[in-house]
């Protein structure tokens, strides 16, 4: 058995007739920054899907911290240590960035305690909203701890996701197009952030993207989707010269290439 | 014990509010009447407003109160504890029939819950309405309870301190709710279930939770209600017509706000009376005037909702509190 935090193994799914993503595998481990990467359309987010168990593979299985998670509730698959953000941001708008945060934050105290607000629920409360403020000063919102989700402008609002996923205390975060929308500038911020992330909670971290350029300069690994099928698999630098790869995002290479 | 402080306070307030307003049987009337609505109004604001599911069945869940109650208080009326003077024992009794009430309720309510509530949508407003119509069809054909002819004879046993006080345990209980983990996951679900469930949020298990007390409290109101009408029948009191009432108020408050259901719900109990007396004046002696005038009092009440979801469509106080106002201005302050 190896000790990978994620492990998908011979995952295949089908919708119908279509088959979505064909036998994908892949592992990540503590201290992993891996990139998965693919036209539109190659079943980047299904693979994603599959992973937190908002799908359920044809074959195959997926494993988080050892545990075998197929058909299991995406809540209880969060609580094996498997955190992910979306790429369509879903923020609980009408809380605040700190509540947002503390959402994701597990709280032990029983029905009871919190209704009395007893000694033991007000500490954990306490320590509650300590570790969401410094999880927002890590993404760099301390300042807005109090607004309303839906009033931050939009890179806050990716950062924000991030935040709350991070209040989870996950071995493995997954990141779903972290950078859309964003331009250049807050691109690269946004990679070194990620590199702090990985480095400060030792997380393993898996990054979906579509920007080559941007998973190529902190991706340490590549796995390459193209229509559901694995096309690549490897360092960044072999993914890159790799005829599959260039076909998939150019189109075919000439004959004599 | 900081944490009951507000308990003591509340027993003190309400005791000394009895006792001045006891000569008044309009006053404590009208009391019992909004009490009740308030009971039902916040505790429906725990689903519709907090958890973001849709009900409309409240009245099916009072209903299962207020006849679980209504019968066990009419068969405990035949003992007495002997060690106890009677209306010590009457009280011990008619708290025993309260939380038997609500305890029945919560129960329907967590078989109705259950199955709709593991679904995404609008399952839930399905279920609970054809629970509603369902419970009175049982009631009325059930002989033990009195049939389509009403239960008579439940000991009035509802004080205004009764009343008033599970309103006071329910919006407590609303309010530290929310300070709470268990009520922020609450809220998650209502802004996004997807996510909430992502962020490892138990959402069919909290929905579940949520609607079960939900039921509970209004199974208590049901219990109050019966103890103070001298009969209960499976009519208006309980029908889809009182669901509906009930989901006005939460809405007409704005749903997620527990302070805007209260105020909407005694506000908009009181309006009709309001207008009578209004209209009463208005007519002066002329009888057939003012009675005519008597009957747009309904056409009115919903015109004034019609302007309000124009004018305010996130009800009176959004999903703001009463109490948020003192909050602000403290931290203003040095």
């Amino acid at each position: 058995m190896s000790d990978a935090l994620l492990q998908a193994s011979g995952v295949t799914i089908r919708f119908g007739g279509l088959t979505a993503l064909t036998d994908f595998n892949l592992e990540v481990r503590k201290g992993d920054l891996q990139g998965l990467i693919g036209p539109n359309g190659a079943g980047k987010t299904t693979a994603f899907n599959v992973l937190t168990g908002v799908y359920l593979p044809t074959s195959g299985e997926v494993r988080v911290g050892g545990a075998r998670i197929n058909g299991q509730r995406p809540h209880r698959i969060n609580r094996l240590g498997l955190a992910r953000t979306f790429q369509n941001i879903r923020l609980f708008k009408e809380m605040t960035a700190l509540d947002n945060v503390r959402v994701a934050i597990r709280s032990t105290s029983g029905w009871a305690a919190s209704m009395l607000r007893s000694g033991g629920f007000l500490k954990e409360e306490a320590q509650l909203e300590a570790r969401a403020r410094e999880l927002l000063e890590v993404m760099g919102l301390s300042h807005r701890a109090d607004e309303d989700a839906k009033n931050l402008p939009y890179g806050e609002q990716r950062r924000l996701e991030i935040a709350r996923a991070l209040g989870t205390s996950p071995g493995v975060l997954l990141l779903d197009e972290p950078a859309a929308g964003m331009n250049t500038r807050e691109k690269a911020d946004l990679m070194v952030l990620i590199r702090e992330l990985r480095a400060r909670f030792e997380l393993g971290i898996l990054v979906i993207e579509h920007d080559m350029k941007l998973v190529m300069g902190i991706c340490e690994k590549l796995t390459v989707l193209d229509h559901g099928e694995t096309i690549a698999h490897g360092a960044p630098a072999a993914v890159r010269a790799d005829a599959k790869v260039i076909e998939a995002y150019l189109g075919e290479a000439p004959a004599h290439g | 014990m900081k944490s009951f402080a507000p308990i003591a306070i509340a027993v003190a307030a309400l005791a000394l509010l009895q006792a001045l307003t006891a000569d008044s049987p309009y006053f404590t009337y009208l009391a019992l009447l909004v009490g009740v609505n308030v009971v039902l109004a916040v505790s429906l604001n725990i689903v519709n407003g907090l958890t973001g599911q849709f009900s409309i069945g409240h009245a099916g869940f009072m209903a299962v109160g207020a006849y679980t109650s209504a019968f066990l208080s009419l068969w405990l009326h035949e003992y007495h504890v002997s060690a106890l003077p009677e209306s010590v024992g009457n009280q011990l009794f008619f708290v025993v029939s309260l939380l038997a009430g609500g305890g029945m309720a919560a129960l329907f309510g967590f078989v109705v819950g259950l199955p709709s509530l593991r679904l995404k949508g609008d399952y839930l407003a399905i279920v609970t309405l054809g629970f509603g119509e369902i419970i009175l069809v049982v009631v009325r054909n059930t002989p033990a309870l009195g049939g389509a002819l009403g239960l008579s004879g439940t000991p009035q046993h509802t004080t205004f301190f009764a009343v008033w006080f599970t309103v006071f345990l329910v919006v407590l209980f609303s309010r530290r709710l929310l300070a709470s983990g268990h009520g922020r996951s609450l809220v998650a679900i209502r802004e996004d279930e997807v996510a909430a469930e992502a962020m490892g949020v138990d959402t069919t298990g909290y929905k579940v939770r949520a609607f079960v007390i939900s039921s509970f409290f209004a199974g208590v109101a049901g219990a109050l209600f019966a103890h103070f009408q001298s009969i209960i029948t499976p009519g208006d009191s309980f029908s889809f017509v009182k669901s509906m009432e009930v989901v006005v108020m939460v809405v007409a408050g704005g749903l997620g706000s527990t302070t805007g259901a209260v105020v909407a719900a005694m506000f908009l109990t009181l309006l009709p009376e309001g207008m009578r007396a209004v209209f009463q004046v208005v007519g002066g002696d002329n009888a057939t005037l003012s009675q005519s005038i008597d009957q747009l009092r309904k056409p009115l009440f919903g015109l004034l909702l019609v302007v309000l979801m124009l004018t305010r469509p996130q009800g009176l106080f959004g999903t703001h509190e009463l109490w948020d106002l003192f909050k602000k201005k403290r931290s203003v302050a040095p």
